[in-house]
């Protein structure tokens, strides 16, 4: 009884069971469903994938060149790197060589002037020692004919207190001999 | 016995299939984790395998279930 | 008298039922037909409710790529993402699955994937319909792929592909055993690819049609619990559409794969 009025409650869904079973929908589902598939794989196939292809190759293709790219620029960074490098060393090579140029110029320049220097002041000094002794020989000159007038003065008043000549001439040679040793203790 | 009851008890034995599904699911996450816990780095790699694993151990469950539907359909 | 009686009862039962709400979690599987469109008898372009909801999944699908890909730039913009996400995902099932040879088969598995992942999730809107909780959608999507590995694997290797069925390696006394496991494994392969999918679907959907069920019925005290479960369980229904549909995918791709490259 109890079931009957189960059954009978439960009405057109508890004979069929479960809907997907009911095998009078089947074809139209199964034909509608292959070409739905179909229809879809379709579009897709024409519109999509290609463009979704499209979008990642350039991207890829982008993506190398952008790398590409960068490293030509590296390579010229560094070219460039390099070249200025050996710029600044060149530079700096030839300011040293400048520099010690220079330096063996200035060492060679005082040099010489030192010679120079040197060689004046040795003439300077030969002319002077020339002049001292030419005034000495001079006075020397003028000393002994100073004497000799003296002499010959002085003998004139003697040879009044008749000295001899022999006598004279001895006595002037003491004299001049005299003076000879004066000059040289003078010295 | 009527067959209407007799239906009810053979979609309820159908349905007790799920416990065997159960023990599979809990079998498998239970080990999944202890791979994570000794490994962490192969998780991403596995957890992969971990869902395909757990939807075909859900699979057989459910072939119990649509048992008990078509038992459904006969009571 | 008793008779009478019994009738007197059956009837008021059968009002005391009829009145009450009835729980029917299998109602929302009912095809209904819109268009009976039946030539020579044969009831086989009828437009239903489950092809309804196939076309929308299929206009879906289309709709999105074609909005995300409207214009294509090279830096993505997000919708675009996410449709390249979607082809390089199944890109990556395709090779690692199929792997050489398989670049053929890409747009009938993204379009696989994509139309079961539509149709499980444009199910989920209430009250619509879930083309793949249909046997016989699923079934004729799995045997379609079955007939396909077939035609694959004696188009490929002519009658050497019967050699897929005799395990290598076997001495030759289980080979009377083996061979028939073997053909009776391959010829379950599309009753379980179907009926993993559909069930799922069913299971799922009907789960949820109990709860939905309970929090309507029951009072306002008690229907938040069964309401607020059946919030949790469509997220549950979200991901495992989404599970269901890779697994799909990626046994398509293994059984492709079997039938193009003989490793047995």
């Amino acid at each position: 009884m109890i079931s009957s009025a189960y059954a009978a409650a439960e009405g057109h869904a508890q004979s069929s069971g479960l809907p997907q079973f009911e095998s009078s929908v089947f074809a139209s589902q199964m034909f509608w469903t292959i070409v739905s598939f179909f229809v879809l794989m379709y579009l897709l196939n024409r519109y999509v994938i290609p463009a979704i292809n499209d979008i990642l190759d350039s991207r890829s293709k982008k993506i190398g060149e952008d790398i590409q790219q960068a490293e030509r620029a590296r390579q010229e960074a560094d070219r460039l790197l390099a070249n200025y490098r050996d710029q600044i060393e060149r530079a700096r090579q030839l300011t040293a060589t400048t520099i010690d140029e220079a330096r063996i110029e200035a060492a060679a320049i005082r040099e010489q002037a030192l010679a120079e220097l040197g060689e004046e002041l040795n003439k300077r000094k030969a002319s002077a020692l020339e002049e001292i002794e030419r005034t000495r020989v001079q006075a020397m000159e003028a000393v002994r004919e100073a004497a000799v007038e003296i002499a010959m003065l002085a003998t004139e008043k003697l040879i009044a207190k008749s000295v001899t000549k022999p006598k004279a001439e001895s006595m002037v040679k003491e004299a001049l001999e005299h003076l000879e040793k004066n000059r040289i203790g003078m010295h | 016995m009527e067959s209407l009851p007799a239906s009810f008890i053979g979609m309820g034995l159908a349905a007790a299939g799920l416990a065997g599904s159960g023990i599979g699911l809990g079998f498998m996450f239970g080990k999944a984790i202890e791979a994570f816990a000794r490994q962490p780095g192969a998780e991403a790699q596995l957890s992969k395998y971990v869902w395909i694993g757990a939807a075909f151990v859900e699979a057989i469950a459910l072939y119990g279930l649509v048992l008990a539907f078509i038992i459904m359909g006969k009571g | 008298m008793l008779l009478t009686a019994t009738a007197i009862n059956a009837e008021a039962a059968q009002a005391v039922a009829a009145a009450a709400p009835r729980m029917d979690p299998l109602h929302h599987f009912q095809v209904i037909r819109y268009i009976e469109i039946a030539p020579f008898g044969m009831d086989l372009f009828s437009i239903s409710n489950s092809v309804l909801w196939m076309w929308i999944s299929v206009a879906a699908v289309y709709l999105f790529f074609r909005y995300a890909m409207r214009q294509p730039g090279l830096v993505p913009g997000r919708l675009q993402s996410i449709a390249e996400a979607g082809y390089l995902f199944i890109r990556g099932i395709v090779d690692e699955n199929i792997g050489h040879g398989g670049k053929p088969f890409f747009p009938l598995v993204f379009s696989l994937f994509f139309f079961v992942l539509f149709c499980n999730w444009t199910g989920l809107i209430p009250a619509s319909f879930t083309a793949t909780s249909q046997l016989i959608v699923t079934a004729t999507l799995a045997l379609g792929i079955f007939f396909l590995s077939i035609f694959l694997g004696f188009y490929k290797h002519g009658l050497k592909f019967l050699g897929f069925f005799v395990p290598s390696g076997l001495p030759v006394l289980l080979l009377p055993l083996m061979v028939p496991i073997e053909i009776i494994s391959f010829l379950a392969r599309p009753v379980s690819l179907s009926v993993r999918l559909f069930a799922n679907m069913t299971a799922g959907h009907t789960v949820l049609g109990v709860l939905f069920f309970f929090s309507a019925t029951l009072p306002w005290i008690g229907s938040w619990l069964p309401f607020g479960f059946s919030v949790v369980f469509t997220a549950v229904e979200i991901f495992i559409g989404f599970i269901q549909a890779y697994i799909f995918t990626i046994l398509t791709c293994v059984y492709i794969n079997d039938s193009l490259h003989l490793h047995h």
